[in-house]
């Protein structure tokens, strides 16, 4: 039967018989795009209506591993699948039309507009990926206003366009509702099954959970920028970007494949006594493989990062030839204030300290989080420059810079 | 004021155990527990080559030699020192309040010092940028331990004048408690509206851990107990007769508002001291007492001073190298040992006495 959670009790418990059906669906149509226009979660269930979805495509994604784009006569659907565990959430998105009629026979799903005019986004992956699209004008509403790099973003917040609504935790439900945009992007969460964002989303405003963080090759997080380019109708030309930066990626994965030596690489500093250092499959690890550099933890599995004891990790540093991503600091003088023993790290002593910093701005936020996280082949180019300076002569770094 | 108590309080009907010989038993199990924190890690190193290293200074291996005199020699004294102040400055406050629950969080101190340090990690922006502090030509572990410092010393500032004007000290308990209530509220309030990254740094730190104390650190720590330790020898002989009542430490022609000074004071500068280098340490404090009073079987403070320090540079030592997860390349925080294995220590020992010693 059809589910319809703030229309009218009388439809909610309408027993019908396989005869009535077919004049239910019809009523359930109109009822849906006038009185309910406010529900985002549809679930039209009407197996004689099905045959209208003719599926015409889908998008070609090669790297990344939490979405799909398909391409339906007259509207879209993405599905974005939360890896919870071993088992796979998937949560369905169907991008139509201004006035369309909401296609029917696929579940419970979110009901986006297309194309996109205004959105919110939670996480600085989001500016980027709408500033590849080249719309960075429909972000109506940011997590946090100091955490941007974007130029035009920034003039937009400057001019009072964009408003900040809180980050994760403490979302401002009001400010968004009063807002009330084409999209919330969110960040995607294990244990958020739909319910964390459910004011929203009870309020017909559809919320999306990207979960881009969770790829683990850098051009499978970029790709997500696939995802934007299907809800502002641009797929062509973020696809042909796309495609450009994919090739030079592979490009430059090729030149650095043949390095005869690999140079042994850390990451990220000890605090406390305890130094994560990224997991086999992670992001990072992958980055430095692809620039020919060598790590410790590359056998291991896993997308995120270990907490390991200083000791365990202190041969590793002692030895290595290069310190990349180091975390807060700007000098040597920054990092032996953190604490006098990393002194002592081989990197140090050679002066091979390369932070991903180079480009923070005066509030402190860091485009390597944002722009860098669609420009792989920047940050892969500047590995590599700092790795093997020989393969690429005239590369001037980026993102990164040599602490003195 | 003090030298007036000339008996010491003992427990009636038991027989006196002598206290020497437990000293001397303590002493001997510190010397192989505190080479087995220094010998035992993830990075296996063979016994002799620890030995070598830490009494001969040649070096067998650079690597192994790096590690055990800048990472877990630094540790294992940590472990000692804290052990000590925690220990003793629970001590102090158990028996200033004569409330066998205190411990040195009581006065708020430890939440003053977490104050200072979500000052620096959770406000950017907020209150005031790091980049603001940085201009002052401070950065990095200083940083925190100056905050730390700062914000220990802000909140014994008041508690120190709001109890200077109070008679009863179980008002003064009170007073600290709610303090450190306040104080930690202010802490949600940023924690609130900070970035998850900074939340976890700051979680980092409230975990406590011994492994980010350096050798410079160290010094400066030492001289923080041994001053906190030196009021509070001072301080054993009003201890006692407070243990005995306000009234009547009162005709012994004890001040004790001033004694109560003393022992907030030497209290704050080991707590405030420890939390700022280590973060906050729990448990050790409310439990060593009791584990010296129940095995030495005294009240004096005489024994029970150097018993506590004893007691908790063991306690803390073994829950080190409990926390080096066997086999494992990562640590458990400190936090989580303390109270994982000193709890059922305590329950043991209270319950098969069945009888709180000192109160």
């Amino acid at each position: 039967m059809v589910k319809l959670n703030n229309c009218p009790a009388v439809y909610r418990h309408y027993n019908f018989k396989l005869s009535d059906k077919v004049i239910f669906i019809l009523l359930a149509f109109t009822t849906i795009t006038t009185s309910c226009r406010q529900e985002v979660y549809k679930n039209v269930v009407g197996d004689a209506s099905k045959t209208s979805n003719v599926q015409v495509g889908k998008a070609e994604i090669k790297y990344a591993k939490g979405f799909s784009i398909f391409y339906y006569k007259g509207f879209k659907l993405i599905n974005i699948y939360n890896r919870v565990n071993d088992g796979v959430d998937t949560v369905k998105y169907l991008l139509i039309k201004k006035g369309q009629d909401i296609p029917s026979g696929f579940g419970n799903v979110q009901v986006i507009e297309t194309p996109l005019k205004s959105m919110i986004g939670l996480s600085s992956m989001h500016i980027a990926v709408v500033d590849f699209a080249e719309s960075d004008n429909i972000l109506k509403g940011l997590g946090n206003l100091k955490y941007v790099s974007s130029p035009v973003v920034r003039n937009n917040i400057k001019a009072g366009k964009i408003k900040e609504v809180g980050l994760d935790g403490n979302l401002n439900n009001e400010a968004i509702l009063d807002m009330h945009p084409g999209l919330v992007m969110a960040m995607g969460n294990q244990n958020a099954k739909g319910t964390r964002y459910k004011i929203l989303t009870d309020a017909g405003i559809p919320v999306m959970q990207n979960s881009e963080f969770l790829e683990s090759t850098p051009l499978g997080r970029a790709e997500w920028v696939k995802v934007m380019g299907a809800l502002v109708d641009k797929e062509d030309l973020v696809n042909k970007k796309f495609s450009t930066l994919e090739l030079e990626y592979n490009k430059l994965v090729q030149l650095a494949k043949n390095v005869t030596s690999k140079p042994n690489v850390i990451t990220g500093m000890p605090f406390k006594g305890t130094w994560f250092v990224p997991e086999g499959d992670s992001y990072l690890t992958h980055f430095i493989e692809d620039a020919g550099g060598a790590n410790k933890w590359a056998g291991t599995h896993g997308i995120g990062s270990l907490p390991l004891n200083f000791e365990a990790v202190a041969p590793e540093a002692l030895h290595a030839t290069y310190w990349i991503n180091i975390g807060y600091v700007d000098s040597k003088k920054d990092i032996t204030a953190q604490d006098t023993r990393f002194a002592d790290f081989n990197p140090f002593k050679n002066g091979n300290l390369f932070n991903n910093n180079k480009l923070t701005n005066d509030l402190g936020s860091n485009d390597y989080w944002e722009s860098g996280a669609v420009n792989p082949q920047v940050v892969l180019a500047d590995l590599i420059k700092i790795l093997h300076p020989e393969l690429l002569p005239n590369h001037q770094l980026v993102y990164y810079k040599q602490l003195k | 004021m003090a030298g007036i108590v000339t008996s010491v309080p003992q427990a009636v009907g038991k027989p006196k155990i002598n206290h020497r010989s437990i000293f001397m038993v303590l002493l001997v199990l510190l010397v192989p527990i505190f080479l087995l924190d220094v010998a035992y890690g993830t990075i296996h190193i063979p016994l002799k080559a620890v030995v070598e290293i830490i009494f001969q200074r040649s070096a067998p291996n650079q690597t192994w030699q790096y590690i055990i005199l800048k990472i877990r020699l630094p540790k294992a004294l940590t472990a000692i020192i804290v052990g000590i102040g925690l220990s003793v400055s629970g001590l102090q406050m158990q028996t200033l309040f004569r409330n066998p629950l205190a411990g040195p969080s009581v006065l708020g101190i430890t939440a003053g010092a977490s104050l200072g340090v979500a000052l620096v990690m959770l406000s950017a922006g907020s209150v005031t940028t790091l980049y603001t502090i940085k201009e002052l030509g401070i950065s990095g572990s200083w940083l925190i331990i100056l905050a730390a410092s700062l914000g220990a010393a802000l909140i014994m500032a008041i508690i120190v004048f709001i109890s200077s004007s109070l008679r009863d000290n179980v008002i003064v308990l009170i007073v600290g408690v709610m303090i450190g209530n306040i104080t930690l509220s202010i802490i949600s309030i940023w924690q609130y509206f900070s970035n998850p990254e900074e939340i976890k740094e700051y979680l980092m730190w409230t975990f406590g851990s011994l492994g980010g104390v350096t050798a410079d650190h160290l010094y400066i720590l030492t001289i923080v107990i041994l001053a906190g330790l030196l009021l509070s020898f001072f301080s054993s002989k009003l201890l006692d007769a407070l243990l005995l009542g306000h009234n009547y430490a009162r005709s012994m022609g004890l001040t004790v508002k001033r004694a109560r000074l003393l022992i907030i004071c030497s209290t704050s500068i080991m707590a405030g001291g420890i939390t700022a280098f280590c973060g906050p340490i729990g448990f050790v404090g409310i439990a060593v007492p009791h584990l010296a009073r129940t095995l030495f079987n005294t009240a004096s403070h005489h024994i029970l001073i150097p018993a506590s320090c004893l007691i908790g540079s063991l306690l803390l030592l073994i829950c080190d190298i409990v926390s080096q997860l066997p086999g494992s390349q990562s640590v458990l925080p400190i936090n989580v040992i303390t109270a994982l294995v000193g709890s059922p220590v305590v329950i043991w020992i209270i319950v098969s006495r069945n009888k709180l010693k000192g109160f």
